[in-house]
């Protein structure tokens, strides 16, 4: 049997499905109309009715593998990795889209190895290939500084983790009501490994999950102090964003490790960027340069933040800041 | 003292000599070049006019205006000074060499290299990395101190143990005298002793005996490999004995030996949040080897490393890529930052001693800090004996309270560095900063000869008047 | 406790400058070094060790040359280095790398824990980890960022996830790839470099742990690098400088002016 069809491995979390769930999508559509082939959605969860699935048939998929279990409620990379494993070999993808988030980087690998097949991580760009009608996938590497496009000529299926909100979630369209498949997977309950146990969650509520946030505000060493965070925190909320940091001010311990932005911490592709007291090492711009827009606000004129800024303002943020969170309050901004 | 204002026809003939884009009058523009890197309320001054000349030819005229006209000329690079040398405490006229920024040749047949005054120090260094060739005059300041301003101040720095200060490179000079003369000091000769040697008496002098206006430097072959050892002591006593004791048993002499004193290196870490045991250290020591062999620095590094242990040293960390070395840096770097969370006042001081006096100096210098109730941290270049005691301002106290704190403190600071044998400053320079103790502190024959020459340099004393000391 | 450690020799990106005007990376003077997610590893590795004994090996595929980064790891405090190296490795993507490190790791006898970085700076796949793991078929914890408990033949520890902190216990053996969070790297000391330095590492070829030419280097890699761009990164902003009142004022206001022009506000 020949591989064939795109699959996108949509996550859901307390019973809801999430966001980049659709941003695949967005992906898998339009290769799926170059291909003219079927696009189908898995969805590995506990609790997650036909009608809740029936948002990715509504939002591209033409169907959709549902499989409900206790094992499955939350990730844990073998159970998954079991499951997928087998559709895989029952129905022969020959493309394989993840979101590039925790699970989907542990996920696609633990599968690829067993498959034998070729993975690429953290792609920003997708494409086919005229000819061969191979996936071409490019990523950035070394920090950001190449883009390599990559394919797997002999392998499948081929598989690509997505960067989260390099695209739109692709949007809900009522006209496909009833157009897509609902399968609910009869899965063999020895796929389940039944080795890692997921015992407790800790929330911290005050960690925003700077991925998934339209707006970041983020600090760098020109902050000076932890306390100072709090002018960025003021600003962060008026705006409705959430607060980054990098590098060396998370080496200070201004701000834990989950806000960290850049090469060894988390990269982020928000709408609004806004970077004060950063000076813009090639490490930091590798996390947050393909921000939709970006602010920088820096005492040093020739600091290399500014050189991917839309729009920089040169002198002290302490004088600055204020005047921005004032004026906001004046403009009745929060 | 009376100088004339500049007026609007003086600025008329400014513009005429300069061109309209190199007069500078815009008040915001202006504040730009009121300070240095002191602080400003203290020691900043408006200038009445900024001007950027592009040529020896354009300065030697102004100097020739200047003189009729008796309005101070200032000159300056780019500002990064310690001791307020480019502050036009007169106002009159700032002379900035920032557009004579050009690298006018590299000779690799004579390894030298000659540069305009405007141009970056670093910068230096980059062209002439491929050829392996490197600049060595190397203030902490390198990557943004002009290499006219680095002359000078007589820059000193990280790695003046092996490779002394700025003055050792400089070869030749060209000069606008302060009466607007254009002179060629010295050249590219290792050896000259024809006269005088006017060239070193311009190197640190300031900018108040003339205008550099071009500088053959001499260039040293790169070297490649460097290692780091950051090492941990129980007491500043035998942390300091160790230098002599490197270059003496160890028969090597170092690229630098950094000294950290208690309290530096734990304000430092704490701000960093480096979590190296600093705590069970009394001092610490950043020393450098550098070289062209990898073999040769690695053994270089483990023999002072191992005498370092056989003296007592409680810790030896090595350093050898980027990375850590980078790390072990910071904290030497971040010490005044760390300092300015606490309190953005400081009096950042460069006293220098003989090396064997540095433990001697240190009770010194607690006992100020208890005197006047201020925090003092001490670090530096120990392998000169140039150290920056900082005088920390007390989040709390008033300012006016501060300044006669400051100078009190700073009276007695330089009096226990010359009982020692040491003086007022290894590498910033007197300026503006230091000025009212010179008077009481250098000996008076000494300022006396040193007056005589500015005098005969510039008698109508219009250049960077008010610097080193005022002439009555 | 048996604690193996693979880590990756990678360039040293600190100081990398771009050429403005190709896009390319000004590679004189790039210093290869280990790569610095790994040392959150090595560190924990050596604090278990401190904590239950044991040995602690570490193991890198790589040019001769990528002894270095074993060293420096020996001279942090690993007892042993393992060095994978040969032509036949050459152009392997993550999937030849996992198989020849999984089936080195199975040669070098019993062992508790597999502690890996979340990745490498330099390709930044992170997907080496998990595929060692996939190939040794024990429980694989990723981005873990503190160990609860471990006891002989269990763990629990904690794992970031975009929503907080997962709880999670897992038999030994087991591989974890992990955060910064987990430690502070500790400085080689002078004693460290000695020791590593005198060290005998273990060198060994495809021969030697008999792996299948087939999967190996470029002929085992499914993926192929087919182009290599130079995005340009610089955006031609505007800028505002402040230096008074009336221009803080003004940068201020065009902040505002601009938030709503991209209709944020």
């Amino acid at each position: 049997m020949k591989y064939k069809g795109i699959w996108t491995i949509a996550e859901a979390e307390d019973g809801r499905i999430k966001e980049v769930s659709y941003e695949l999508l967005t992906r898998g559509k339009r290769l799926s109309k170059k291909l003219g082939c079927e696009l189908t959605s898995i969805l590995l969860s506990n609790n997650i009715s036909e009608e809740q699935a029936e948002e990715l048939i509504l939002r591209g998929a033409d169907k959709v593998y549902l499989a409900n279990a206790p094992e499955l409620e939350h990730f844990i990379v073998e159970n998954y990795s079991n499951v997928l494993i087998e559709l895989i070999k029952k129905y022969k993808p020959a493309i394989i889209l993840s979101a590039a988030t925790t699970s989907g980087r542990a996920l696609m690998p633990h599968v690829a190895i067993r498959m034998h097949a070729g993975l690429t991580a953290d792609c920003t760009e997708l494409d086919i290939e005229e000819d061969s009608n191979d996936l071409l996938q490019t990523r950035p590497a070394i920090g950001g500084n190449i883009l390599a496009t990559i394919k797997t000529p002999e392998h499948r299926p081929q598989m690509a983790t997505v960067r989260p909100r390099s695209t739109r979630p692709a949007q809900v369209d009522y006209s496909r009501q009833g157009k897509g498949e609902i399968i609910n997977y009869q899965y063999n309950q020895q796929l389940f490994d039944g080795r890692v146990e997921r015992i407790a969650f800790r929330n911290d509520a005050e960690e925003d999950n700077i991925q998934d946030a339209e707006i970041v505000v983020a600090g760098g060493k020109g902050l000076k102090k932890k306390e100072n965070f709090d002018l960025l925190n003021e600003l962060a909320g008026r705006l409705n964003g959430v607060i980054g940091a990098s590098r060396e001010a998370i080496d200070r311990d201004w701000l834990s490790y989950p806000h960290q932005i850049g090469l060894s911490g988390k990269t982020v592709t928000p709408k609004l960027y806004i970077a004060a007291g950063i000076s813009g090492a090639i490490q930091h711009l590798a996390g947050m340069k393909t921000a939709e827009t970006i602010i920088a606000i820096n005492q040093d004129p020739e600091a290399a933040i500014f050189k991917v800024a839309d729009f920089g303002i040169v002198g002290d943020l302490f004088e600055i800041i204020p005047e921005i969170n004032e004026l906001l309050e004046k403009e009745g901004v929060k | 003292m009376k100088y004339n204002p500049v007026t609007g026809k003086i600025l008329d003939q400014l513009i005429e000599i300069l061109g309209e884009k190199n007069v500078l009058t815009d008040p915001a523009k202006l504040e730009t070049y009121s300070h240095d890197e002191t602080p400003i309320e203290q020691y900043g001054h408006l200038p009445e006019v900024v001007i950027t000349p592009s040529s020896a030819e354009e300065i030697s005229t102004v100097m020739k205006l200047a003189n009729l006209e008796l309005i101070p000329v200032t000159p300056r690079g780019a500002g990064s000074g310690l001791s307020g040398g480019a502050i036009p405490e007169y106002g009159g006229i700032v002379l900035s060499v920032e557009k004579m920024n050009q690298v006018l040749e590299v000779d690799y047949n004579n390894l030298m290299m000659t540069l305009e005054p405007g141009v970056v120090t670093n910068s230096v260094n980059e062209e002439i990395k491929e050829k392996g060739l490197f600049f060595a005059g190397y203030p902490m300041s390198v990557e943004s101190c002009y290499i006219g301003g680095n002359i000078a101040e007589n820059a000193g720095g990280g790695k003046a143990v092996k490779y002394g200060v700025t003055g050792r490179y400089i070869m030749g000079l060209e000069i606008v005298t302060p009466t607007g003369e254009i002179v060629q000091l010295g050249g590219k000769r290792v050896k000259d002793v024809t006269g005088y040697d006017l060239k070193q008496l311009i190197v640190g002098s300031e900018g108040t005996l003339g205008i550099i206006t071009k500088a053959i430097v001499k260039l040293l072959p790169l070297p490649t490999e460097k290692v780091d050892l950051l090492v941990l002591f129980k007491d500043i006593k035998s942390a300091i004995e160790m230098v002599p004791t490197i270059m003496t048993r160890g028969g090597i002499i170092p690229t630098g030996i950094e000294f950290m004193d208690k309290l530096s290196i734990k304000k430092s870490c704490e701000y960093l949040n480096e979590h190296l045991p600093y705590q069970e250290a009394g001092a610490v020591l950043l020393i450098e080897v550098d070289g062209h062999k990898v073999q040769e620095v690695e053994d270089d590094a483990e023999t002072i490393g191992e005498l370092c242990l056989e003296k007592g040293a409680i810790e030896v960390y090595v350093a050898d890529n980027r990375t850590t070395q980078e790390r072990v840096w910071n904290v030497r770097r971040n010490i005044a930052e760390a300092f300015k969370v606490f309190s953005p006042h400081q009096s950042l001081e460069d006293i220098v001693v003989p090396i064997a006096a540095i433990p001697e100096l240190m009770p010194e210098i607690t006992c100020i800090s208890k005197k006047y109730n201020i925090q003092i941290p001490c670090y530096g270049h120990a392998g000169d004996g140039n150290l920056h005691a900082t005088l920390v301002k007390n989040p709390d106290t008033d300012m006016q309270e501060w300044y006669q704190t400051e100078e009190k403190a700073l009276y007695e600071l330089y009096q226990a560095a010359l009982k020692l044998g040491g003086t007022l400053s290894g590498e910033h320079g007197i300026g503006s900063k230091r000025r009212k103790f010179m008077k009481e502190l250098i000996d008076p024959v000494e300022l006396g000869l040193m007056k005589k020459i500015k005098k005969s340099f510039d008698p109508n004393n219009i250049l960077n008047p008010g610097k080193i000391f005022k002439l009555e | 406790m048996n604690i193996i450690i693979p880590i990756k020799q990678v360039p040293e990106t600190g100081n990398v400058k771009m050429d403005e005007e190709t896009g390319t990376m000004v590679r004189s003077g790039v210093e290869s070094i280990v790569n610095p997610l790994d040392l959150y590893a090595i560190e924990l590795g050596i604090e278990l060790k401190e904590k239950y004994g044991g040995r602690i090996t570490t193991i890198t595929m790589g040019p001769p040359s990528a002894q270095k980064a074993l060293r420096e790891a020996l001279a942090m405090g690993c007892d042993e280095g393992v060095l994978l190296s040969g032509k036949e490795f050459a152009g392997s993507d993550t999937w030849a790398t996992s198989y020849a490190l999984a089936e080195a790791i199975k040669k070098l006898g019993k062992y508790d824990l597999i502690l890996a970085g979340e990745r490498a700076t330099d390709g930044d796949t992170g997907q080496v980890g998990p595929g060692i793991a996939s190939f040794l078929d024990i429980p694989l914890l990723t981005y873990i960022s503190k160990i609860n408990h471990i006891k002989e033949d269990s763990l629990t520890v904690e794992r970031l996830v975009e929503e907080g902190y997962e709880v999670l216990k897992a038999p030994l053996p087991a591989l974890l790839t992990v955060v910064k969070e987990i430690s502070f790297p500790r400085l080689p000391t002078l004693r460290g470099k000695q020791k590593a330095k005198k060290a005998e590492l273990i060198k060994l070829s495809a021969e030697d742990i008999e792996l299948e030419q087939g999967k190996l280097g470029l002929q085992g890699s499914p993926t192929r690098v087919v182009k290599i761009s130079h995005p340009r990164v610089t955006r031609n902003g505007e800028y505002l400088k402040v230096i008074d009142e009336d221009s803080l004022q003004k940068a201020v206001m065009r902040f505002k002016d601009f938030l709503k022009e991209k209709e944020i506000i």
